[in-house]
C-alpha cells in the first residue's frame, strides 16, 4: 500500500500565505518547502543574534547553521502556546550561541565582549542599519540603553556574552546575589517599559 | 508576591545565566510563585534578541541549510516508503536471529542491503551522513533515520508508536557483531506526534549497531522487550 504524500503540494507562492505556526505544521510533517519560507523570514534575525554573540562571522554562520537544522529535525515540538515561531526559532540560536561561547574559557570570552564593547563605542549607528531597523527594534534598543549602566552591564554579559552569574560576580568583584539582583530589577524595569510602551501603541 | 528563596534565581535563568538549569526547572515545577515570575521576565528575555544590530545571513550560509534540508527529508521519505512495504514477521523480530541478521530473515537482509548512507555538506566542512533504522512491523508507520556527524549521532524519530503506560524508550549499543546490547543513560519519550530527538551517547566508531526497546521509567540494565528499531553503523 504505498503512501500518498502531499497530493496537493502548495506552491511557494501559496506557502508564502501561511503563518508561521501553520508553516510548522507542515514543517513537521517533512515538508522542505514549508522550511525554507520559515527560513527566509527568520534567517536574518537568527544571524543576527548569533553574531552578537559570537562575534565572528564563520562561527555564526555554523550557529545559525546548526540552530535552524535543529528546527528542521524538531519541528513537531514547537508548541504555539507557548510563544511565536520567531521567539521559540531564537531561544534555539540562543541556547546554541551560548553552547559554542562555554566551549571556551572565560578569559577569552571577556577578551572578546570587551572588543565588541568598544566597537559599539566607536560606531554607535551606522545609518544604513538604522535604516531597515523598524521603529519596534529601535524602541526596545532605547529601553536596554536607558537602564542603569551596571543592570545593563550584567544582562548583557549574560544573555549576549554567555557568562554565568558565578563568572559574572568574579569578573566585577561582586556578591552573587548582587549580580542577580542587578538582572532581576533590570529585567523588570525593560518590562515595565515595554508594557507602557504597548499601552501607548496599542 | 513572590517570598520563595529562589525567586531570586529567575532572572539568572531567563538570561541562560543560572549553572545548573535542570535543578531550577525541577525547582519550578513544584513552585508557582517562581514559575509566574519566570513567565513574566521570559517575556522580557524574548524581546532580547530584536535589540541587536540587524545583519544579513549570507545567501551561501542559506543554501547550505536548504541543501542539508532537501538531503534529510529524501532519506526521511525514502525511509517511509521502506516502511510501507510488506511488514517484517514478528518472529523474525521476537527471535535470537535479530542479534544475528545475516542467520536467515531474506526480509531482514533486504532491508540491511537498502541501509542509505549519502554525504551531505556539512557546517563547517565536517561530512553529515544519515543513514535509515530498521524498523520492527508494529512502527512500520513510522520514519527513523541516524545523523551522523563525525563520530557523533543523532536518531530522528518521527510517527513512533506511544510507550506503553509506564514505560519509556531506552537506547543500546552493541559493540561488535556478536556482543550483547549495552544499556545507556539515553532514555527518552515521544511527542504525541511520535516525534523525538536523541543524541547518540558514545562516539559511532565504537559502536556497530544501535537499538531501541521499551523499557520501565528508570531505564533497564538488560533489554526487557523485543527491539522496535535498528540502525547497523
Amino acid at each position: 500500500m504505498a503512501r500518498q504524500r502531499n497530493p496537493a503540494r502548495a506552491s511557494t507562492d501559496e506557502l508564502r500565505r501561511l503563518a508561521d505556526e501553520d508553516l510548522m505544521q507542515l514543517v513537521a510533517g517533512n515538508d522542505p518547502e514549508a522550511f525554507e519560507v520559515i527560513l527566509e523570514r527568520h534567517a536574518d534575525a537568527a544571524f543576527s543574534l548569533a553574531y552578537r554573540m559570537c562575534g565572528r562571522h564563520a562561527i555564526a554562520e555554523d550557529v545559525t547553521q546548526e540552530a535552524f537544522l535543529a528546527i528542521w529535525r524538531s519541528g513537531t515540538r514547537y508548541d504555539r502556546t507557548r510563544g511565536s515561531v520567531r521567539t521559540w526559532a531564537l531561544g534555539i540560536v540562543h541556547h546554541r550561541a551560548i553552547d559554542t561561547l562555554r566551549r571556551n574559557d572565560v578569559h577569552a570570552r571577556r577578551r572578546a565582549e570587551d572588543e565588541r564593547l568598544e566597537e559599539s563605542l566607536e560606531a554607535p549607528e551606522r545609518t544604513d542599519t538604522q535604516a531597515i531597523e523598524n521603529a519596534a527594534a529601535r524602541e526596545l534598543r532605547i529601553a536596554l540603553e536607558e537602564l542603569p549602566r551596571d543592570q545593563r552591564r550584567v544582562i548583557e554579559l549574560a544573555y549576549f556574552g554567555g557568562f554565568t552569574h558565578a563568572e559574572i560576580a568574579s569578573m566585577l568583584e561582586e556578591p552573587i546575589g548582587t549580580i542577580k539582583g542587578r538582572m532581576r530589577l533590570g529585567l523588570k524595569k525593560l518590562g515595565d517599559h515595554l508594557r507602557g510602551w504597548e499601552a501607548v501603541t496599542a | 508576591m513572590n517570598d520563595c528563596e529562589h525567586r531570586m534565581d529567575a532572572a539568572a535563568y531567563v538570561l541562560g545565566a543560572l549553572d545548573d538549569d535542570g535543578r531550577y526547572r525541577e525547582h519550578l515545577a513544584g513552585c508557582a510563585p517562581c514559575r509566574a515570575e519566570v513567565g513574566e521576565l521570559q517575556a522580557v528575555a524574548d524581546v532580547l534578541p530584536a535589540t541587536v544590530a540587524p545583519a544579513v545571513a549570507s545567501r551561501a550560509l542559506r543554501g547550505r541549510i536548504m541543501a542539508s534540508v532537501h538531503s534529510e527529508a529524501e532519506l526521511l521519505r525514502a525511509a517511509g516508503e521502506r516502511a510501507d512495504e510488506p511488514p517484517v514477521r514478528q518472529r523474525g523480530i521476537f527471535s535470537r536471529r535479530l542479534w544475528l541478521p545475516a542467520g536467515g530473515a531474506a526480509a531482514f537482509a533486504a532491508a540491511l542491503a537498502a541501509v542509505l548512507v549519502i554525504a551531505l555538506s556539512g557546517g563547517s566542512g565536517s561530512p553529515v551522513r544519515v543513514r535509515s533504522a530498521v524498523l520492527a512491523a508494529s512502527e512500520s508507520g513510522a520514519r527513523v533515520v541516524l545523523i551522523e556527524r563525525g563520530h557523533r549521532g543523532e536518531l530522528v524519530l518521527r510517527g513512533m508508536r506511544q510507550a506503553p503506560p509506564g514505560q519509556i524508550f531506552e537506547v543500546w549499543l552493541k559493540r561488535g557483531s556478536t556482543a550483547a546490547p549495552q544499556a545507556t543513560d539515553a532514555l527518552f519519550g515521544v511527542t504525541s506526534a511520535g516525534n523525538a530527538t536523541v543524541s547518540v551517547p558514545s562516539d559511532l566508531r565504537r559502536v556497530s549497531e544501535i537499538l531501541v526497546t521499551h523499557e520501565p521509567v528508570g531505564g533497564s540494565l538488560h533489554p526487557t522487550s523485543v527491539p522496535l528499531l535498528h540502525v547497523p553503523v
